[in-house]
């Protein structure tokens, strides 16, 4: 015991020699020559003495029940076995370790997210009608295979292409080329240019991997948005097309903008506003860009046969499944646990254990969301809608997005409070003001609440934050106009801006192409009889009988 | 119409892009950004959205 204790000293004394904490050094590269701290401990070499105290294959011959003699000394790669154990090895050894955890980290969360598509399958079918069941799950299903292909070919070289070097990765320096335009006395870039096919200009590259893995399923995420509102009328060609346009440049774009290094990150480093427009997961980037194309598309899809009665009053059309869309509720709220902790892109390093309270606080806002759109309801209404509950349910975890690395859990809990009661108002502004169709509500859960997300950042961020010191190059840690940083917040209302006033622009004339070129709406006579048959071939319960009116008949 | 409500929401982006050139105030950025907001939110919901209420309610 006493010799394992003098070999971790023997090696903690090494790193402090070598400068400590190398730790993203290339694996295959030495250290340099470091000069020791005045006051750093006497240095003591790995010596032959050291490595006899590790354990010993043979101490393995009759197991390891314990654990205590698995992971030691004896598994630290050797690079030169002429050589044996040295310095660089244990660094390098370090450092692998530190990157290994943190790309686990970060693939495991994108796992995570991957499956929210099932989430959002099952909450938008259970809240179609049965008719429209199939096609609701189709296009939830190829919403992803569509989405990916778009931002393999187009939309993530245009998002990350310039990024720079994300440290808590090993460093991406091959991500290095942004287009930038001459505005105001400043460079402001506009999209990235490399990376194309993960093969162009040096990507092929397991850190540039683990980052498209892991900002693909954020973009996809974005494009199942869209079907939620636009489901029971869309045309399933029109649907792709739509997608491909969201997935290659409407998301990439303002994905840019806000996390590959584009101007909106840069507001505090070229303008002075705080530390720049601040998206920690994505409320503005993901949900209010999703909200927002589902906006234009809603606007030129129209509402569905019915929805409205010729004098404008709505007609309420419920789901058809209300377990299916709770249940959906539930995956999401899981799948949101890699949306947000995962956005730390660490465990190690770099503000990674902040993915404790980035996690915390994503649990209390969406319990607050749900108290809020239940109590709402339940006041308004007089019963605590179901399909309500879980939307509010969802706002809060929208809402939290964006602050959820920078806020304190009280400030979260008030944020889902506020974005559960949002959600329920700004559905009826919605449907009964605007008169604008939205099956599943997913304007206000994730457009609405998206926008608010990225304005309480500007207002709730408490500076003790600290992800290596700075974010978007500006030292010191997201300060928001509560805590006495008023230039956070005009940053943040310039990213409100740019989504209403920019991608807003962009979604409705895309689809504006869309519709003029496919066609985004089906056949009324489609539309009667359900789109499962018309448009998929088959119906999602050919073994139940439907209702003469769920069937568009009576 | 619906032309004209898309040049006002975009016209809202440019007044909140344009404070950063035209002052380094923080409240007066702020002041620009806020009526951007306003424009481009009256362009959608109060240009776009009235128009497309007229093509699609009382029709379907």
């Amino acid at each position: 015991m006493t010799k394992k204790i003098v070999l971790v000293f023997a090696m903690v004394s090494c790193l402090a020699r070598a400068g400590a904490l190398h730790a993203q050094a290339p694996a295959t590269e030495a250290q340099p020559p470091a000069t020791p701290a005045a006051t750093a401990p006497t240095a003591l070499p790995i010596t032959a003495a050291d490595l006899k105290a590790a354990v010993k294959p043979t101490d393995r011959a009759n197991g390891d029940p314990d654990g205590s003699l698995t992971g030691t000394a004896n598994d630290i790669a050797i690079s030169d076995p002429a050589k044996g154990l040295t310095v660089t090895d244990v660094l390098n050894q370090i450092g692998a370790n530190r990157i290994g955890v943190n790309f686990a980290w970060t693939l495991l969360c994108g796992f995570l997210i991957m499956f929210m598509q099932a989430g959002f399958a099952v909450v938008e079918a259970g809240l179609c009608r049965a008719k429209n069941a199939n096609h609701t799950m189709m296009m939830n299903f190829m919403v992803y295979g569509v989405g990916m292909l778009a931002y393999f070919l187009i939309g993530f070289p245009l998002q990350m292409g310039g990024a720079g070097a994300i440290a808590n990765l090993g460093g991406t320096p091959v991500l290095n080329s942004e287009f930038t335009i001459h505005l105001f006395g400043k460079d402001l870039g506009l999209f990235g240019n490399t990376g194309y096919l993960l093969m162009h200009h040096g990507t092929y590259d397991v850190a540039v991997m683990v980052v498209f893995l892991f900002q693909m399923v954020f973009m996809d995420t974005t494009t199942t948005i869209v079907t939620g509102t636009c489901c029971e009328r869309w045309k399933y060609s029109a649907f792709m097309v739509s997608t491909m346009f969201l997935g290659a440049f409407t998301y990439p774009i303002f994905a840019n903008w806000a996390w590959g290094g584009g101007w909106l990150a840069m507001l505090g480093a070229n303008f002075g506003l705080g530390h720049g427009y601040a998206d920690f997961a994505g409320s503005g980037v993901v949900h209010s860009v999703g909200g927002i194309t589902a906006l234009a598309c809603a606007l030129i899809l129209g509402p569905r046969i019915g929805k409205y009665t010729r004098d404008g009053q709505p007609n309420a059309i419920p789901g058809h499944d209300i377990m299916w869309v709770l249940c959906g509720c539930f995956i999401l709220a899981f799948g949101w646990f890699g949306f947000n902790p995962g956005s730390t892109l660490a465990m190690s390093g770099n503000g990674g254990l902040r993915a404790a309270s980035v996690a915390v606080n994503t649990m209390l806002a969406g319990m607050t969301g749900s108290f809020g759109g239940i109590l709402y309801m339940w006041i308004r209404y007089g019963k605590p809608d179901a399909s309500m509950s879980g939307n509010a349910f969802l706002a809060g975890l929208v809402a939290i997005t964006a602050p959820s690395g920078f806020v304190n859990p009280i400030a979260s809990a008030v944020i889902g409070l506020v974005a559960g009661v949002l959600v329920c108002v700004s559905c009826e502004f919605v449907e009964r003001v605007l008169k604008v169709d939205d099956p599943v509500g997913a304007i206000s859960v994730h457009g609405s609440n998206g926008l608010w997300g990225v304005i309480a950042t500007g207002l709730f961020a408490d500076g003790k934050s600290n992800y290596g010191g700075s974010w978007n190059g500006v030292a010191g840690n997201v300060t928001g106009l509560f805590y006495g940083d008023a230039g956070q917040f005009v940053a943040q209302l310039m990213g409100v801006a740019t989504l209403i006033g920019f991608v807003f622009v962009m979604s409705f004339v895309l689809n504006l192409f869309v519709d003029w070129f496919v066609g985004h709406r089906v056949s009324a006579k489609s539309e009667l009889a359900g789109l499962d048959l018309p448009e998929m071939g088959a119906v999602a319960y050919p073994d139940f009988v439907l209702k003469p009116d769920v069937m568009g008949v009576a | 119409m619906t032309f004209v409500g898309l040049a006002v929401t975009f016209l809202g982006f440019v007044i909140a892009l344009v404070s950063l050139g035209v002052t380094d105030s923080t409240t007066v950025r702020m002041g620009m950004v806020l009526v951007g907001i306003a424009v481009s939110l009256t362009g959608i919901l109060g240009v776009i959205t009235p128009a497309y209420q007229k093509t699609w309610i009382g029709k379907r």
